[in-house]
Parts: C-alpha cells; sequence; structure tokens
C-alpha cells in the first residue's frame, strides 16, 4: 500500500498525462458518455418515480414504512445522483486489455497496468463528480430536490468518493479474472444486478423484510447506495464514521484479493497476439 | 421457407457447440439469468408487503404481468439478444460485408445467427413462475391456451423495436451505446402502461410502442373480453417493419464497409 502512495507521487506527470488522455476519450465520443453513463441512470431515475409516484397517487397511500410521496420521490433522485458519482465505471477495456494480449506493453512501459487504469478511474470519477454538482444543483433549482442542505451534500460527496473507489475495486478484481475466463462482462452484470437490488437502488432497505435488511448489514452493500443516500437527505441514523470503516475494510479486501489474483494471473499469462 | 429453417437449425447447432466449449461461462449465464429473475420478483413482492394494490392490480395480477414480462425476456434472451451485440461489432469491423454477400436475407442472418443455449435451459423460472401466478388468478381454459401466442406476439413487438433501433447504428460511430440504451428500453417496457404519467404513457404507447410489448397480452389474458387490443400490437409490429425496411435501405447506402 506504502509502495503504491509512493508510486503515485513520484509518477504524477504520468497519471496526469494519462488523466488528460482520458478526458480527451471521453469528449470525442459525447453521444457515447450520454447514453452509456448518464443514460442507465436517467432511464432508471425515470421508472422509479413512475413506480412510486403511481403507487402513492393511484392507492392514496400517504405513507410506506415511513416514506412519504415526497421523501420517496427524494430518496430516488438522490439514489440517481450516488449513482452518477458512484457507479459509472467499467471494467470492459481491462478484460479486453487481458484477452488480447494488450498488457504485454504495461509490463514492459514504465507505468504498471494498475496505475494506468487507476489514473484513467480518477479522470473519470472527476467528471463524474462535476456532472453529479450540475445536476443535482439543475435538481434542486428546478425544485426536484427538496431540503438541500451544503453540509449534508459536502459530507455525502466525501462519503461517495469511497463508494467509487470500492466499485473500482471490484470491477478491477471482476476485470483481472480475465486471465482465467473469456469473457468477464457475466460477473461484472451479475455483481451490478445485485448490487443494485440489495444495495436498496431501488426499493429502500426499510421495504424490505426486517431479518433480510439486518443480514444485509453483514455485506457491502447496503453501504453503496442506502447509506450515502441517507446521508445526503440528511437522514442516516446511524454513525458515518462506522460506515466508511466497513465500506473501507472491504475494499481492502477486494484490493487484496485483486493483489493476489494478479500475482498468480501473470504467471499463467500468455500474452495472446504478440 | 424451408431453406431458413435448415440454416436456423445450423445456427442452432453451431451455437450449441460454441456455448458448450466455454463451460464456465456458460453455468456463469445460467447463475446471473436467474439473479435477474430473482431480483425481478422479489423487488415487486416485497413492495407488495406494505401495500394491497397498484392501480387496478393486485399482487397476484401484478406478479402474473411481471412473470409474463421475464418469460418474453428468456425467450429474448434465448433467441435474439446476442445479435444485437454483434450487429454493432459487425458494422464497426466490416464483417456485414461477408452477410451482404450470402444468398440468404441479411436482416435474418443479423438477428438470428445467434442463439444463447445457456439461458435455454433456465426455461423453469419465468415459465413456473408465469403458471404459479396464473393458477392463483384461476385463468380460464381459453386464456391458458392464448399464452403461447401472446408471448410470441410480445417477442415479435419487442423484437421488431429493438431491430428498428439498431439501425441507428448504421450512422453512430460508437455503435455499442445503442445497445446501451435497447436495454434501457427494455426496462421501461418490463412494468404495466398504467403506472407511467400521461405524457410518458402516450409516448410510448403511440410513438414509439414500449408499452404495448407485456400490457397488451396480459390484458388480453386477464379479461379475454379485450382481444381487440391486439390489433394495436398488430397495428405497430406493421408499421415497425416498415420503418425498418426504410431506414434498412437508407441505413446500407451510407454503410462505409470498414473491411474493404
Amino acid at each position: 500500500m506504502f509502495s503504491a502512495a509512493k508510486g503515485i507521487y513520484f509518477e504524477w506527470p504520468k497519471w496526469w498525462q494519462t488523466m488528460k488522455m482520458q478526458w480527451s476519450n471521453m469528449m470525442a465520443y459525447k453521444l457515447n458518455f450520454i447514453f452509456m453513463v448518464l443514460g442507465p441512470s436517467l432511464v432508471y431515475l425515470f421508472i422509479k418515480y413512475n413506480v412510486w409516484t403511481a403507487i402513492y397517487d393511484l392507492q392514496g397511500q400517504s405513507t410506506i414504512q415511513g416514506y412519504t410521496r415526497s421523501s420517496m420521490i427524494n430518496y430516488q433522485l438522490w439514489v440517481f445522483v450516488v449513482g452518477i458519482l458512484a457507479q459509472g465505471f467499467n471494467s470492459m477495456d481491462l478484460a479486453i486489455d487481458i484477452r488480447l494480449g494488450r498488457i504485454s506493453s504495461y509490463l514492459i512501459y514504465p507505468f504498471d497496468f494498475w496505475q494506468y487504469h487507476s489514473s484513467r478511474f480518477v479522470a473519470f470519477q472527476l467528471m463524474q463528480t462535476c456532472v453529479a454538482i450540475i445536476s443535482t444543483l439543475i435538481a434542486s433549482a428546478t425544485g426536484l430536490l427538496s431540503g438541500l442542505s451544503l453540509h449534508n451534500f459536502l459530507l455525502g460527496l466525501f462519503y461517495c468518493q469511497f463508494v467509487s473507489l470500492f466499485w473500482f475495486a471490484s470491477q478491477f478484481l471482476i476485470g483481472i479474472l480475465a486471465f482465467w475466463l473469456d469473457q468477464t462482462w457475466v460477473l461484472r452484470v451479475m455483481f451490478l444486478m445485485t448490487a443494485s437490488f440489495l444495495s436498496g437502488s431501488m426499493i429502500p432497505l426499510e421495504i424490505f423484510p426486517k431479518g433480510f435488511a439486518h443480514l444485509l448489514n453483514y455485506s457491502p452493500f447496503p453501504y453503496l447506495t442506502y447509506v450515502p443516500t441517507k446521508v445526503f437527505m440528511g437522514a442516516y441514523p446511524d454513525s458515518l464514521k462506522l460506515a466508511l470503516v466497513n465500506l473501507l475494510a472491504w475494499t481492502v479486501v477486494l484490493i487484496g484479493l485483486s493483489s493476489v489474483i494478479w500475482k498468480r494471473g501473470i504467471k499463467l499469462y500468455t500474452a495472446a497476439g504478440m | 421457407m424451408w431453406p431458413y429453417l435448415r440454416v436456423y437449425k445450423e445456427f442452432l447447432r453451431t451455437s450449441f457447440a460454441e456455448a458448450t466449449s466455454y463451460r464456465l461461462h456458460f453455468v456463469l449465464l445460467i447463475v446471473m439469468d436467474n439473479i435477474f429473475y430473482l431480483t425481478s420478483l422479489l423487488g415487486v413482492s416485497f413492495i407488495f408487503d406494505h401495500i394491497h394494490n397498484i392501480g387496478p392490480w393486485d399482487r397476484a395480477e401484478f406478479m402474473f404481468f411481471i412473470a409474463f414480462m421475464l418469460a418474453v425476456d428468456h425467450l429474448h434472451m434465448t433467441f435474439v439478444s446476442e445479435n444485437f451485440w454483434e450487429f454493432s461489432y459487425g458494422i464497426r469491423i466490416g464483417v456485414l460485408d461477408f452477410i451482404l454477400l450470402k444468398p440468404l436475407n441479411a436482416i435474418f442472418t443479423i438477428f438470428f445467427r445467434l442463439i444463447r443455449p445457456a439461458t435455454m435451459f433456465n426455461f423453469f423460472i419465468p415459465l413456473g413462475t408465469l403458471i404459479y401466478f396464473g393458477l392463483q388468478l384461476h385463468l380460464s381454459v381459453y386464456s391458458w391456451l392464448l399464452v403461447p401466442f401472446m408471448l410470441l406476439l410480445a417477442l415479435t413487438l419487442q423484437t421488431s423495436l429493438e431491430i428498428l433501433m439498431s439501425m441507428s447504428m448504421f450512422w453512430l460511430v460508437q455503435a455499442d451505446a445503442v445497445n446501451f440504451m435497447r436495454m434501457q428500453f427494455q426496462s421501461l417496457s418490463r412494468w404495466p402502461d398504467f403506472i407511467y404519467r400521461y405524457y410518458a404513457r402516450k409516448f410510448f404507447t403511440l410513438a414509439f410502442p414500449l408499452l404495448l410489448i407485456g400490457s397488451v397480452p396480459v390484458k388480453i389474458l386477464l379479461n379475454l373480453t379485450e382481444w381487440k387490443l391486439a390489433s394495436c400490437s398488430l397495428l405497430a409490429i406493421a408499421v415497425t417493419w416498415l420503418l425498418i425496411a426504410i431506414t434498412w435501405r437508407r441505413g446500407l447506402r451510407s454503410y462505409e464497409s470498414a473491411s474493404s
């Protein structure tokens, strides 16, 4: 961990150049960026807005497990912001690099494979943070999002950086399984679907059966959407420090696993296409 | 017709051969599909633990709709979905050239070439839940007889709309983005039409009839007197294919054949 930090410090210019390259790539295919990064979150929000307004309006229901119509819409809007902030990056390129033998270059160049992909992630994350801030301001100015507090927003923004680090670590781990698997997208989709459901992205965890929701506390999932959403809303009842420690512990586990898998995988690597 | 069936039999054979070469991937696909079915059903079930109805439907009716859409999705995943990804790839690297040269209808070869056998083995979950909730609703014999035809109607409309969307790949540099949007549109159609607000409902019923995919067949199955609604789906299919024919010709004219 210490040597990685030292590497970042001394190789900062290489990180900066890679980040600039990532920004150029993202901006070169703007439609792609909108459809692949913003599109899914927007469509997801549109569906959830319609589903929940239908549940409250057509049924004349005033509250469901403590959520009024407006607090549920607020919850879903913050889930959208968390989604943009933390869950956009994917490991598609990473797995393709391994499968097509492109990582041979990283084994020769003085810029590691993990450094290259991490710097791309940092660039992506900075861009996403800007998009999330603009989206929040628009939603707040148009009255869609109510009760926006600067303190909660900054706290949520800070927490989400760690959530995105967790997502990156999980995507990296799945990506490097390409040493053994022909296709890693199945694992990525599996993890995404599971996390999307169990993290409270579709329905808040209060709506889950109590025993099931309690069990989820022993997994990383609630810390990925439910906790940051509640932090943004200023309604997280438990200790945020404890949540952060839990999230970081899971992230460290993923990074450790990635390190072991990378070391084993590189021994198997046959440099296809060389 | 017969030559096409013979070719399709070959497509099936080669897809099976390819799928069984990567056994772990085969198993993972089955697990992935089951996670999708489970999360879709549990999500709605958890909501119904706290309410009795959503709009005009109670738990059994709503769950029957979800099960019906999962069954449509299962057929779509098995027989069509893989091909959309290949189409975007084919345009980008020029594989489409070879398909255009073959003495077969190119649209048939592009959109029905790849089959996903792993998903085929998962039929018991969507079919089982469809039967389970159908029995809870005491569907009539006629409704049960109509189920395969309604599934086919829904699948045809969904596939047609997605083929129409895919035609835009001829003009877009990064065609994968269209596939991502296509998947988002699938999520839109997995909810009944009455949950959408007025303008969204009108748009996705009349302009881009995604909401007809599941809502029309399920309404007919729940109430056979609504059979006339099927004409709306048939009309939507006809119009979609007319638009596919027009955009296909225009698309081919602008296709630059990357491999040549």
